[in-house]
């Protein structure tokens, strides 16, 4: 093939590939043999291979791979306190994790049982409150018999700070979608089913709570956007706490990060679940007064994983 | 190469050095908390030459490489040894390059666009800097679509044969060519202008012969 007919670019890069079947090749090679400008293309071609062969290509510069450092070295501390070989892929075992914990140890033994992985009405926990001297409500340690026993009184001693904190929660309580149980109704502003009070008692015992700015507990349990939305005390003060929030880098940078964003500091952080996948859930003091929480839920990796809503904390 | 607990961390460092990328790798899996790392260091630059050549931006590059190597540190497990430790690597950086440009959705360009930049991208040959041969052929590949634009970072820049390419994308040899062949088409008329630059088979075929060498 001679004469008028030249060939484009991408027919005569396949044929510098080898990509053309003979008789193809052939009839190409023929003509470039008589053909200047179809030469010229393919002397471009070849010189798009130099021209990217010569272009120089830069180490990594020192500060990205200190950044993978880092992450490598954040991966490696997550997978030792894990337990490779009895545990799902990526799913951490805290009960395992935590056997060894100074807190745990000086924990009583009765004190510490495992937090449930789904909620179950009848066993769920009964919320106790302290109210502390500023008249906020804080969380006690533990349920005890003689809470449970009380379950559904608020006593008369409560003071009237307390009594404004169970109205104000119970004011957002009410427009959500129960699917509890017993909902028995009995005093006029308790309309809970499952059968948790915030219970009024002065016992100064948290003093705790002010000397770090937030808790960090490390629950294993899988909170669902119900849980999210209802009274998180329970889920959240039975738990070991985890120390100051200090001790773990990449939890103290995403509670920084988050911080920042929110404009405060969460008042309590708990690593475990949100649907089903490794999650952070902070909370933010809304309105203390009012018992309002705003709740944030983050990856490990501090991606947000879901919108910020608010939720009761008794 | 196993060592005794008691070999002092200098030591250990000495012989984790001399393993190959399989045994670190094996190690890493056997939860050595220093094997992966010595991976890292092994790889990174060309890990890093790829993701930015692929990518084009800095930024961008330093996210995809990061996240592959995070990824390959937890997927290590998934690694059968099908392949050379090298080609995996390629593969997750690759892959996650071609995902963050998916995920961007970066348009295919039309052919009169790319006529266009070549015409205005058209600067005097004599006085083409290495750095600016570097900055057009980042801006001319940003004009092909992403495979097209693997393919002949592999082959072409990193000077990997088709075979390696292939695997590393996980496509026939015949594939990889004929992208390289579609791409190297597009660049044409836009690299034309470097190809008297007097420099340029020298520093080719020295640069070309160590990255094919590593």
């Amino acid at each position: 093939m001679t004469g008028d007919t030249h060939y484009d670019l991408e027919t005569l890069a396949e044929l510098a590939e080898g990509l053309l079947d003979a008789t193809a090749a052939q009839s190409i090679r023929d003509h470039l043999a008589v053909c200047d400008p179809c030469g010229e293309l393919l002397a471009d071609l070849a010189a798009v291979r130099e021209v990217l062969a010569a272009t120089p290509t830069p180490a990594m510069p020192m500060g990205v791979a200190l950044r993978i450092d880092q992450a490598i070295a954040a991966e490696a501390e997550k997978r030792s306190a894990e337990v490779p070989d009895d545990v799902p892929d990526g799913v951490p075992d805290w009960e395992r994790v935590i056997a060894g914990a100074p807190w745990e140890r000086a924990a009583e033994p009765s004190t510490s049982p495992s937090p449930e992985p789904e909620p179950e009405p009848a066993r769920e926990p009964v919320r106790l409150g302290v109210v502390t001297d500023d008249g906020t409500i804080v969380p006690a340690k533990r349920r005890g018999t003689a809470a449970r026993r009380r379950r559904w009184a608020i006593p008369a001693v409560a003071s009237a700070a307390a009594a404004s904190v169970v109205v104000g929660s119970l004011a957002l309580y009410s427009n959500l979608t129960i699917t509890g149980t017993t909902a028995s109704p009995s005093a006029t502003q308790v309309t809970q089913p499952n059968a948790d009070i915030a219970t009024a008692a002065v016992v100064p015992e948290e003093s705790h709570l002010a000397a770090t700015a937030y808790k960090v507990t490390a629950t294993d349990f899988n909170y669902s956007d119900q849980d999210l939305r209802g009274s998180l005390s329970e889920y959240f003060a039975p738990a070991p706490i985890r120390g100051g929030g200090g001790d773990d880098d990449k939890l103290t940078r995403c509670v920084s990060k988050v911080a920042a964003r929110a404009g405060k500091k969460p008042f309590q952080v708990d690593q475990g679940y949100y649907q089903g996948q490794e999650a952070l859930v902070m909370l933010f003091w809304k309105d203390r007064t009012a018992n309002k929480v705003q709740v944030r839920v983050l990856s490990p990796e501090c991606e947000t994983l879901r919108k910020p809503a608010q939720a009761r904390w008794e | 190469m196993n060592s005794p607990p008691e070999i002092p961390p200098g030591a250990e460092q000495m012989a984790r050095s001399s393993l190959s990328d399989a045994d670190l790798l094996l190690r890493h899996i056997g939860g050595d908390p220093h094997a992966f790392s010595e991976i890292v260091k092994r790889h990174r630059d060309r890990m890093w030459a790829v993701a930015l050549r692929t990518l084009g931006d800095a930024d961008e590059a330093a996210d995809a490489v990061q996240d592959a190597f995070v990824s390959a540190y937890r997927k290590a497990k998934s690694f059968r040894g099908e392949a050379a430790v090298t080609t995996w690597l390629h593969r997750i950086v690759v892959n996650a390059c071609l995902d963050r440009m998916r995920r961007k959705s970066i348009r295919p360009v039309a052919d009169d666009e790319l006529i266009e930049a070549a015409e205005r991208d058209t600067p005097i040959p004599d006085h083409t800097s290495d750095r600016e041969v570097s900055l057009e052929v980042t801006a001319a590949l940003k004009l092909l679509p992403p495979d097209q634009r693997a393919a002949l970072v592999l082959v072409d820049m990193m000077g990997y044969s088709v075979e390696d390419a292939a695997q590393v994308l996980q496509v026939p040899s015949g594939t990889v060519k004929s992208r390289c062949a579609r791409g190297r088409a597009k660049l044409a008329p836009i690299l034309s202008h470097l190809r008297n630059r007097t420099d340029l088979t020298r520093v080719s075929s020295a640069k070309g012969a160590k990255l094919r060498d590593g």
